[in-house]
Order: C-alpha cells, then structure tokens, then sequence
C-alpha cells in the first residue's frame, strides 16, 4: 500500500477492496446508494457490498425499450441505468415543506427533519452534468431551494466512467461523457480485475487512504483510455448542437410539431425520467378538522394540463403546444436561463417514451423542415 | 433584456408565509372584492415595501396559494398591503368567504414593478381593462404623489359593463390630481351616458405625441395585444411600451417553472416586461 | 353659397379636415351645416331613411339598436372627431340601422351626404381622400365590434378549452 494518495492522481483499487469503501463511507456518516436489479430492471436503492451491483449486466435500449441482460462478463458497471435517476435523492419526488395548525391563530412548524447525507455510487458523466444542471436551477445567487441544498452540500459522488453506452445515450454529442467531466470526490474506470480511481476532492482522498489501494500502473491507464475512446464512438444516438437553441427558438410555428403533437400522448415520463426537469408543485393536506394542514412539493410536469392553467383555461391547451414547450425549453430557452442546455444526452426520455418519441429524430425533422 | 426595477426576495424563503390579519374586505364590484392585510409581525409590518406592479402570493391553508397583484398605494402603508382579488378559482373563492379578523399567509412582493422612475418626464398613457386595473392602480398613486415629474397623463380604462367598472369611487380624485380618466364599457343600456367602445378604440381619439408618450397595460391579454397594435401604428416604438402579464404563477422565484414564456419566468423576470422582450413569440398561439 | 364661419373653425381643428386641398374643403364645408344638440335630443331614427353623415366637434353620441325584451342596447359612442352615419359614404342609401341619441350637449356638423358622393364621382382625388378616412372609421368601428363580439372581460366557458 501507498501513503498519502493526493488530490488528481490515479490509484488502482482491487475489487475486493470496493467493500471497505463502502464502509469507510458507512464510517463517515454517508448512506450509500448504487444501482441494483429490481423488477427486471435496474434502480438506484440502498447498497451495502460490491455484491449488490449488478454484475454481469447490461441493458438493451432503444426507442420505448428497456431489457436487462444477463451476459457472461464479471463487471459491475456496465449497465446503462434505468427510469431513475439521481434526482430522486437530491429533489425528491414528494417532500414535506411544513405543517400548519391552528389552535388560535395558525402556527407554522417547518420540516426539521435532517435530510441523509448520501453517497451516490456509480454516476455517469451524463448524470454527473444533470446534477451540475439543477444545481444551477435550484442554487441561484439569488433563491436557495432549502431542500436541494441541504441534500446536495452534504454530498458524496463516486462517478463512473462509461465504457459501454446504451442503444438511446447520445452524451458524447452533448459533451457530458462518456468520460467523466469533473465535479466527482472519486472518479471509477472499471478494468476487468480492478478498479481504477481518480481521485478529486480532499473528501475523496480521505475515502481512499481508508483502502487497501495499489499504484495504477500506465497500462492500466491506457487500457482505460482506449476503453472510453471505444465508447465515445458506440453511441446510440448523435444530435447536432450546431444550430441549437435558435433552430427550436426561432421556429415555433414548423408544421413538425403538429406532427410529433399527434404522437405524443402527454404522459408526462419523459418529465419524469429525465434527469434536469426540475418542474414542481406545492400541495396542501389537510385533516377533515381543517385544524392541520401538511405541506407538500412534489414534482410537477409541462405535460400536465394544469400546469399552465390560468383562471380562464389552459394556456397550452393542446399537446402539440405541450410538446413544442418541452422541447423548445430543453433545447433552446433553457440555454438563455442557465447557460447550459437542459438535455444531457442520457437517452432516458427516448427509452421510456410509451411511444418511442426520439428527440434526437425530431430535432433533425424540425431542422430539415426549417432549412427546407 | 432591460432590467425593470425588483425588490429583493429573501434568498432562502421558499415556501415559508408571513401572517397577515384581514382588516377588511371591500366588496368592489361582482364578483371581485378588496381586502386589506396587516402583518402580525410588527418587524415586518414595518419594513414590508413593494412596487407598483408587483404581486403577492397569498396562502390559505388547506387551499393553497394564488398570485395576487398589490392594488394599494406603495407610499402611504399604514402598515397594511391592499389586493384587488377576482373571486374565481379555489383559494380565491376561500378567501371571499373570510372576514375581518382572520389570518392568512402572504409571501412577496415578488416580480418586476413598473418602470416608474424610468419614465419620468413622458406622457404617460395607462391602458387597462377589467381587473387589470388592479396591479396598475398602484402606479396611478405613485404618479399622483409625484405628478409634477410626468408629462400628460391619461388613463384609459374599460370594463365589460358600467357595474364591472372597478374603483369608481376614485376616478374624480385622480381626475382632480390631474389625470385625464377616460372610461367606456363594452356594453351598456340606455342610462349610461359615459362613453361604449372598447379600450384599444380610446388611441383613436387622443392625438398622442409618439416621441414622448409611454404605454403601461394590462388587463385580458386580448385586449393587451390590441392596445400593442394601436401603440405600435401611432409610432410609439416597443421599447416603451410596457405589459404586465399573467401566466400560472406559484412559487414567485423562478424556480417551480410553472409561468414560464419563452426564456422568462414571469413570476421573477415579470410580470412586468418592455414589449420588445416579448416581440418575437407574443403572437406564437398557445406558446 | 357660402360656408358658415362657425363650421369652417370647426373643422379646421379637425386633423383630417385640416389636411385637405383648400378646393375639397370649402367646398365640403358648403354642404355643412352647424348643429347645437342638448342631452336626450334624438339625432335620427333605426329605421329613418336620411341622406347625411355627421363629425362631432363637441359632445357624445350614442347608437343603441332596440331589442325586443332587453330594451335599448348601447353599441357605440361617438366622441369629439368621431363620424356618424358613415354608411351614407356608399350610393345606397341605407334605412338607418341604429339611433342615435345625444348624451352630452354639444355641436355636430351636418353634412348633405348626395353633395359629398357627387364631388368624389366628379373628382376622385377627392373621392379617394374621403372614401380612405371613411375606410378608417370603419376599421375602427369594426375592431371595437370584434372585441364587443368576443366578450373578452367574460367568464370563459371552462368546458371548451380546459384539459385535453
């Protein structure tokens, strides 16, 4: 073993250690989360070993298509994750904002719970940039969200770097992976006998030196370069950014979205598998007394009717118009509020799209429509 | 995008109200009333500002929020903040049925005000129908308390009917502090003898000077397009004229994502907008 | 025959009338007359057959068209500067199709509607010139009664545009 790994550089960790990781982290107060299968798919739950990964997976993905796949290998994060995302954790999908109750006047009792400290084990490049694309939506100069902050700054990543990419990812046209971009404690390439580590917070250094670890030798350093390298090139999917947000913003009246409007039945998955959509609502529960009333944000969706409703009707009554706000949101204003786009490349809404809607088909319908 | 004037909003409040007591309701006309709340806490009782075009959002537990525009005089307080509600949806049907005594929560002010002192020294037309009066009424105080810094000021205001007619009591108040009120109603009988036309109709009747007039409207966003077209064809260029608009506001700091249009989160970037800001999807049906 | 003095200032301060040839606007003057109305006072009749068209200088008049069981229904006002009766413009002549009633005191000027139409027949410079300002009362009244016919301060149906 090594002293005093420092803050950039590699370690090559054996698997056999990944346990000890996972307890140091226990040790330091962190609830570790990882993928794991359930229901012929996979999701993001409690992990406690290496052996709660699913190993010897990947996931066959394409427009409404999801399938896990057993193959012989022995690795642990070869499978492109399914519906969840990380979201859940930081944003959660119901929270409790306060209780009100009335005894004479009414009196407010915010939530004090103390959100759990995680660690998120085996975020991609694409969901890494998803984080980084909320952070920027809910932690303003100007507004905190109360809740995202305090489950985002007491937090801990482990990314991964992808080797495999699914039938729908597309990160590589969006510059969110398959590499890793930052933003990571640890940073994990899987080899076929060990883990390669980089390491990038004082934290993750911390984590580390906790571990039986070993020096990364340079072939193990280039095997994992070439491997990611292969993986930019088996992307499923390729979306050009060249004329983008003005090609969605600039035409909001292209006969294709009257087209993909018939389409599209306004389910709302896309909004909630995706992994930035950061639309929500507040919601009031009350007891048949009217003495106490509960709180409630939950995620909301641009696809639902109420969404936009004002006294008087719906200002996007039809799904052509829901859909053209989506999509005009993501990949265009969405660029004007955050500097960023709203689309990571994770291929989530193209999975589990009832219907198989593409984003990445539309968006060349609608360029050809509009050059035409 | 111009930056309109704001208030600050407190970085950390989310959903968080402060309590206000009812000091009273004031029926206005049908279906619509006034009430007028008072901080519970003296603190914030005492250091609560808004702008002339900025809204609230009002809580009722159990029923939930809605977006209310303030309708008071941002001056003289007295400690308390007016509203001007249309008694229509589930919280707002709620609160018509409370009365002077009773608590409810407020959170604001939030969003952009009217550029006030930006416009100083022009002619000021104040176009609004129906309850859009309500979030412009503040503006016509401010002016009335600072009338020597604006030109010519004319408002014109129309409603669906003489009884639809808001804050009548004040018209010959504001006309004696030197407004030029101009009133019609889409529809009367024969014992109205003020003026039947419509809002837009009222630019065809006063010579205004394109160089110097400014344009301030609200009210259905129908009659706010054509009172854009009527603004825009006697020359008064996009860059003054001045919108507010409505869309479904809920959290008040662009971040629920509810109210957004284009790249703008009403609810934080409006409601208040210049009209080149919204030029080019303003047209865009259902967008 | 000449113009009366009182008409001619009138509509000098009138922006459109100002504008004109001094040839079209003696002679527009000549076939106008000066009217003092007071309140209550009925201009013409729904259902009168008279061949004139009036500009109010001062004053408000109404146009109500009555309708069985509502009784009077207010459609327009006409202010300072508006034009009344523009439909006497075209050859027909049309049964008048609303009342008009004055509710503020005022002055109109009257003008013989078979003078105008011959001098734009005989000179359709002229014609040109009135029948463009005609065009423009009537785009004007056609807007307020495409928003009267929206109704855009109603209750709206909240069945018809809802949720989808």
């Amino acid at each position: 073993m090594l002293n005093n790994p420092t803050i950039n550089s590699t370690i090559s960790l054996p698997k056999t250690e990944f346990d000890t990781l996972l307890a140091a982290l226990r040790e330091l107060g962190y609830q570790t989360i990882g993928p794991r299968v359930r229901d012929e798919s996979i999701i993001y739950t409690h992990i406690e070993k290496l052996s709660d990964l699913p190993q010897g997976y990947t996931s066959k993905q394409g427009p409404a298509t999801f399938r896990l796949v057993k193959s012989n290998h022995r690795r642990y994060f070869d499978v492109i994750p399914g519906a969840q995302s990380w979201k859940q954790f930081l944003f959660p999908p119901r929270t409790h904002l306060f209780t009100v109750e009335k005894v004479e006047r009414w009196d407010i009792q915010p939530n004090a719970e103390k959100p759990p400290r995680y660690a998120f084990i085996g975020v991609r490049g694409c969901e890494l940039a998803a984080i980084e694309i909320q952070d920027r939506a809910f932690l303003r100069a100007d507004f905190h969200d109360p809740v995202y902050r305090a489950r985002r700054e007491g937090l801990f990543i482990l990314a991964v770097n992808c080797l495999h990419p699914a039938g729908t990812c597309f990160c590589a046209s969006m510059g969110t992976g398959p590499k890793v971009q930052g933003g990571y404690d640890l940073c994990l390439t899987e080899l076929e006998d060990t883990f390669l580590i980089e390491i990038g917070s004082e934290l993750g250094r911390d984590v580390i030196s906790r571990c039986q670890y070993e020096p990364a030798s340079g072939f193990l350093q280039s095997a994992a370069a070439k491997g990611l390298e292969r993986a930019a090139g088996d992307m499923g999917r390729h979306l050009s950014l060249d004329d983008l947000p003005s090609l969605l913003t600039d035409n909001l009246e292209l006969e294709h979205w009257d087209e993909v409007g018939k389409r599209c039945l306004s389910c709302a998955n896309c909004t909630q598998v995706c992994p930035t959509c950061f639309c929500w609502d507040a919601t009031d529960h009350t007891d048949l007394l009217a003495h106490s009333t509960r709180r409630e944000r939950v995620w909301d969706s641009c696809f639902n009717p109420q969404y936009s409703y004002v006294f008087g009707g719906n200002t996007r009554p039809t799904i052509k118009s829901r859909y053209r706000q989506w999509l005009t949101h993501k990949l265009g204003a969405w660029k004007e509020q955050y500097d960023t786009f709203g689309c990571t490349g994770c291929g989530r809404c193209i999975t589990w799209c009832p219907v198989g809607i593409d984003l990445t088909e539309e968006i060349a319908a609608l360029r050809k429509e509009a050059q035409a | 995008m111009t930056a309109l004037p704001h208030t600050a909003v407190n970085p950390d409040q989310l959903l968080y109200p402060y309590w206000a007591e009812i000091t009273q309701i004031k029926p206005e006309t049908e279906g619509v009333g006034s009430i007028w709340l008072r901080f519970e806490d003296p603190a914030i009782r005492e250091s609560y500002r808004f702008l002339p075009g900025q809204f609230n959002m009002l809580y009722l537990p159990g029923y939930g929020e809605a977006a209310i525009s303030i309708s008071s005089d941002p001056q003289d307080t007295k400690g308390m903040v007016g509203h001007t509600i249309r008694f229509v949806g589930n919280v707002t049907k709620a609160i018509s049925r409370l009365k002077a005594g009773d608590v409810i929560g407020l959170r604001g002010p939030f969003g952009s005000a009217w550029p006030m002192d930006e416009i100083e020294g022009r002619d000021v037309v104040i176009a609004s129908g129906g309850i859009g009066l309500a979030p412009l009424r503040p503006a016509i105080y401010h002016i009335l308390h600072n009338r020597q810094k604006y030109g010519k000021v004319l408002l014109i205001y129309g409603a669906r009917t003489p009884k639809d007619l808001l804050y009548p009591y004040e018209y010959e108040q504001w006309r004696a502090g030197g407004i030029d009120v101009q009133i019609t109603v889409d529809r009367a009988d024969e014992t109205w003898d003020g003026q039947v036309g419509v809002v837009p109709m009222l630019f065809y009747r006063f010579r205004l000077d394109h160089q110097k007039s400014v344009v301030l409207t609200c009210g259905p966003e129908i009659m706010i397009r054509f009172v854009i077209y009527e603004g825009l064809a006697r020359r008064i260029p996009a860059e003054r004229i001045y919108v507010s608009l409505e869309r479904n506001m809920k959290c008040g700091q662009g971040s629920c994502g509810h109210c957004q249009i284009g790249p703008y989160f009403i609810c934080k970037d409006g409601p208040v907008f210049r009209f080149d800001a919204l030029e080019k999807f303003f047209n865009v049906e259902e967008y | 025959m000449a113009a009366d003095p009182e008409v001619v200032s009138a509509l000098k301060n009138i922006p459109w009338f100002a504008e004109l040839k001094p040839e079209h606007f003696n002679r527009m003057a000549e076939a106008a007359t000066m009217r003092h109305v007071r309140a209550g006072e009925e201009l013409f009749k729904e259902g009168d057959k008279e061949d004139c068209f009036y500009v109010v200088i001062e004053g408000r008049v109404a146009l109500d068209i009555f309708v069985p069981h509502r009784g009077k229904v207010r459609i327009y006002t006409a202010e300072p500067m508006d034009l009344i009766g523009w439909s006497v413009a075209t050859p027909v002549v049309r049964h008048r199709t609303a009342s008009a009633t004055v509710v503020q005191a005022g002055r109109l000027v009257g003008f013989e509607a078979e003078k105008i139409r011959q001098m734009s027949e005989e000179d359709h410079d002229f014609g040109y010139i009135f029948m463009r300002r005609i065009a423009n009362i009537i785009a004007g009244r056609l807007m307020v009664t495409r928003l009267q016919l929206l109704d855009m301060f109603a209750e709206p149906n909240a069945e018809t545009r809802h949720a989808q």
